[in-house]
């Protein structure tokens, strides 16, 4: 039995006859004022008190200083114990959101394309610098960059809801957050399935549930298309360069090695442990490998450009076989992954797409 | 022969040498007697090109200073200033060898020749150092270090030698035998010498030749018995002293008279 | 006392032969050893790599200096031959610079802590390079070049800041380059996380090292840089002993000290500015090989810098072995290695002097 129950318990057994639910004219006013639903209890305590003069008002105040500690979350649970919901984020967390929600922060620009892609863009009210889909997004106000957003113009944006990619290393942040009350809640698809988890959960949460079971549908048939395109194909043995000088790859835990596997082709650093090795130039050679992709043109503009000097001499690079793909498109685990695994693998497997 | 013509030397505002003029000849000891601040180091740093002077000539065997290269100056003039700093470890006979660094055939890359080691060899003996010719520079006494610098400087085999306070470190038997070793050194190799030293006793035995300075300035010149008098001494240092002959030398004797209650008058 | 040195001195019996003095012919054979081990460190780390490739077959074709395939595919080939054996005349051009330049700044400036990492030079030529990057970003010449002018600013930097009225004591040195070094690693930091990381690299690039981006014009500058500016400053190590020992004493034996101090800040620049602009800044070297030559044999720098040279060059070929292999096919930054191993050691060469 807690503290409050019993000091509650015990308020309502000392109540003296003839007592009003209104202030009474001799209770201070600020009780009358703060307490809301406990207020009668507390007020019969006071006034029980009062009247025993041993007590007198110290006992008093701190009996009501006990109350407000102890009981104040009791009575805003038990108000609005309908208006909210749990659920359990990609990082493992138990994260309490309402149930209604209207200001919504976007860290990650693939967090954001998901919220516009839901419908629930209007909502927005802050995201990244990086945020540039949909248009709509760049016109939102700026929060600072994915890895160092400012904890402060967040705050005073008040809003209920702040979605982070565990890509942008928030761990100190998120506790931060969570101190002033705002909900955080991390998502980290490492694959297809992982966008598509992630669009329901966020489609659940902003209350498009329907237009995000519409969406991961389309992207569902989209992506089905594609795999049975080239599943009768021979896997193309594929290089992710991720840059050239230093040489970057993508390894094991990236999401666009799920979306290479996808597209009827296979990396050939899809065993390297992490998700964006530094990659050594002779293995990078000696892989051999028969195309390479090059995410460029969106977000990076026109730098990764051009293969490393190592696989000059690849086949793929003698071949011809190099495909510059927009950057966005494989980098965001967002709907248009979808977009990427289709230019993928259209630019990997032509002949099977030819219309 | 080195001279020095009429050399000022300033620091900024400050006139540190005024006016000072000094001829080393061969097989001479000069010494300079003065105060501190009297400009006595000044003034040999400036003999050797280490500090250019304001206005005066320094002549170097008749020409000017200042048309000589480094090396031909550090072949023909050696100093023997305060303890080097010894931050890594050298041994006692590498440290002398570097006085025949102006002697080295090639400028730069030049390696010892057999006739640099028995120089040093030599002068290691004459300073009574041979023994610790294998030892590193740190290992030591302050006296001992002294030696090897001198012993740097003989090594030179330059025609004049600068010495700065040589004797600062040495214990008695050492202070006379270096300077006994200088003095056959100027006499056996018409070497010339300058002493900057405040051992005035030991200026007396060994000098030739005495400048008193004070404030950058020549009070006297000349040698020993008619520069160091008594009141010539007294404006110099300010202090009342007893001249008389050495009884065993010869050589003018000078002996302080302290007053214990001069601070009192 | 006095008597049995006297006796001592007129018998010439006693006297003990110097034992540590370094002649030509102790030089030549130092450099003859460390060169030999050079040269087998070469063809052996040319062995080992993320990729295995057969040991006797490569070791046919290195002897035969590429013109024989012998029993490698052209693969194996080109990976030992375009990308591996670059790489470590890259690693041992670097190393060499690194080392030499190190040397040469304790020497002048009579301090065993200058380096080139520590003084803010390597940091001076990283920001050098970082401009070239940014606008100059085609011309690879001016890669080199650009970091060749902030090493010698920050040296420049560096001198000033540590000249008090004494003249720069060694503690004045110290902080002046710790200033110099840390103010210019926050720029660095700075302006590569504002810019695009494509055009400049990230920072670990820059503070940490990274032997992998091999220019193929780059190479040969690289080398020919170092084994001249190697050159250069040895020919000036017996000036350079006499200036360790005071700048007023070298001054007095005959060394032209202004001009021996601006060959070697030159040099020295110039040595550091290509190395970092070739691989970014790789530490310790320059802090640890002299003092492993000058401990191993001696202080005359005209053993030590040739020494150094080489053992620089061992050392950083070994270091970025290590980088490339230990998480194969995944690599680490060199500086990181150097350091790992460099800082332990130079501990251990405290204890020992």
């Amino acid at each position: 039995m807690t503290l409050c129950s019993l000091l509650n318990t015990r308020a309502k057994v000392f109540r003296p006859p003839g007592f009003r639910s209104s202030c009474p004219a001799d209770a201070p006013n600020f009780l009358c004022r703060r307490m809301g639903g406990q207020r009668d209890s507390l007020l019969s305590l006071h006034l029980t008190l009062k009247r025993n003069r041993p007590l007198g008002l110290f006992g008093t105040l701190v009996l009501i200083l006990g109350f407000h500690l102890g009981c104040a979350h009791n009575k805003s649970q038990t108000e609005t114990s309908k208006q909210i919901r749990e659920i359990t984020d990609d990082a493992g967390r138990r994260v309490v959101v309402p149930l209604r929600i209207d200001r919504v922060i976007s860290l990650a620009p693939n967090l954001t394309e998901i919220v516009y892609a839901v419908g629930a863009g209007n909502r927005l009210v802050g995201d990244t610098s990086y945020c540039d889909f949909p248009e709509a997004a760049k016109t939102v106000e700026r929060v600072g960059d994915t890895l160092h957003p400012s904890l402060e113009r967040i705050i005073a944006l008040r809003p209920q809801l702040v979605l982070v990619s565990t890509a942008s290393q928030l761990e100190v942040f998120t506790h931060q957050l969570e101190h002033q009350d705002i909900a955080v809640f991390v998502t980290d698809p490492h694959d297809l399935e992982g966008v598509f988890r992630s669009i329901n959960q966020l489609g659940a949460i902003l209350g498009q549930d329907d237009q995000a079971k519409q969406l991961i549908e389309q992207l569902r048939t989209r992506a089905a298309a594609v795999e049975a395109a080239v599943m009768h194909t021979q896997p193309i043995r594929v290089f992710y360069q991720l840059s050239a000088e230093p040489l970057y790859t993508a390894g094991h835990d990236a999401f666009v090695t799920d979306l290479i596997r996808r597209a009827g082709a296979i990396s050939v650093t899809a065993d390297v442990p992490g998700a964006w090795p530094k990659y050594s130039a002779e293995s990078a050679l000696a892989a051999r490998p028969e195309a390479i992709v090059l995410p460029t043109g969106g977000s990076m503009g026109d730098g990764n450009s051009t293969v490393a000097e190592s696989l000059q001499r690849s086949p793929a690079v003698v071949q011809g076989k190099v495909y510059k793909i927009n950057d966005d498109h494989l980098v965001r685990p967002g709907p248009r992954a979808v977009d990427g695994l289709e230019e993928m693998a259209r630019a990997l497997h032509p002949d099977v797409f030819k219309r | 022969m080195l001279e020095a013509h009429d050399l000022t030397i300033r620091y900024g505002q400050r006139t540190a040498v005024a006016n000072v003029s000094l001829t080393l000849r061969p097989g001479e000891i000069s010494a300079i007697i003065g105060p501190n601040g009297a400009g006595k180091s000044t003034f040999l740093q400036s003999l050797n090109g280490q500090i250019k002077p304001a206005s005066g000539s320094v002549l170097l065997d008749g020409r000017s200073l200042e048309k000589f290269n480094r090396r031909t100056i550090g072949r023909r003039i050696a100093v023997v200033a305060q303890e080097a700093e010894l931050r890594f470890p050298i041994t006692v006979l590498e440290f002398v060898l570097g006085g025949r660094f102006a002697w080295a055939a090639n400028a730069s890359w030049g390696w010892e020749t057999a006739h640099d080691i028995e120089v040093a060899d030599e002068v290691l003996r004459d300073t009574e150092l041979a023994y610790l010719s294998g030892r590193l520079m740190n290992e030591l006494s302050g006296g001992e270090r002294q030696r090897a610098v001198l012993a740097r400087a003989l090594a030179t085999e330059a025609a004049v030698l600068l010495l700065d306070e040589p004797t600062a470190n040495l214990d008695l038997s050492h202070q006379s035998t270096l300077l006994a070793l200088v003095r056959k050194r100027c006499e056996q190799s018409h070497v010339a010498a300058l002493v900057v030293t405040h051992d005035i006793n030991l200026a007396a035995q060994f000098a030739d030749n005495v400048l008193l300075m004070k404030d950058g300035k020549t009070i006297s010149i000349g040698k020993p018995q008619e520069v160091l008098t008594p009141n010539l001494l007294r404006i110099v240092f300010d202090v009342t002293v007893l001249v008389d002959a050495h009884p065993i030398t010869g050589v003018p004797r000078i002996t302080p008279v302290h007053d214990a209650h001069r601070l009192s008058q | 006392m006095t008597r049995t040195k006297a006796d001592q001195s007129r018998q010439n019996v006693v006297y003990v032969p110097s034992r540590n003095r370094t002649t030509f012919r102790k030089t030549l054979l130092a450099c003859a050893i460390l060169s030999t081990g050079l040269l087998a460190a070469v063809v052996l780390t040319s062995l080992v790599g993320s990729e295995r490739l057969p040991a006797g077959a490569s070791l046919c074709a290195l002897l035969s200096f590429g013109r024989a395939q012998c029993a490698l595919t052209t693969d194996q080939f080109d990976i030992l031959f375009q990308i591996r054996l670059p790489r470590i005349l890259l690693a041992a051009a670097v190393g060499g610079s690194l080392a030499t330049a190190g040397a040469s700044y304790q020497a002048l400036l009579r301090n065993p802590l200058a380096e080139p990492y520590l003084l803010g030079i390597s940091n001076g030529a990283a920001v050098g390079t970082m401009v070239a990057l940014v606008f100059f970003g085609a011309n690879e010449w001016s890669r080199p070049l650009l970091a060749f002018v902030g090493a010698l600013l920050a040296t420049l930097a560096v001198y000033r800041l540590a000249r008090g009225r004494a003249g720069a004591t060694p503690e004045r040195l110290v902080l002046a380059g710790v200033i110099v070094t840390t103010f210019l690693s926050s720029v660095i930091v700075f302006v590569t996380t504002l810019m695009d990381a494509t055009r400049i690299r990230s920072f670990t690039f820059w503070l940490l090292g990274d032997l992998s981006g091999t220019s193929k014009n780059l190479l040969p500058v690289a080398i020919v840089i170092a084994v001249a500016g190697a050159i250069v400053l040895a020919a000036n190590a017996r000036s350079l002993n006499l200036l360790m020992l005071g700048e007023r004493d070298a001054f007095d034996l005959g060394v032209e000290v202004g001009r021996v101090r601006i060959i070697v800040f030159l040099v020295a620049s110039l040595l550091v500015g290509s190395s970092v602009a070739a691989s970014g800044s790789v530490g310790y070297v320059g802090l640890v090989v002299p003092h492993l030559a000058r401990l191993s044999l001696g202080s005359d720098n005209r053993i030590t810098i040739p020494a150094a040279a080489f053992g620089g060059a061992l050392f950083v070929i070994v270091a970025d072995t290590v980088a490339r292999t230990v998480i194969a096919p995944r690599e680490l930054p060199v500086g990181a290695i150097t350091a790992l191993i460099g800082a332990p050691l130079f501990i251990y060469l405290l204890k020992r002097t």
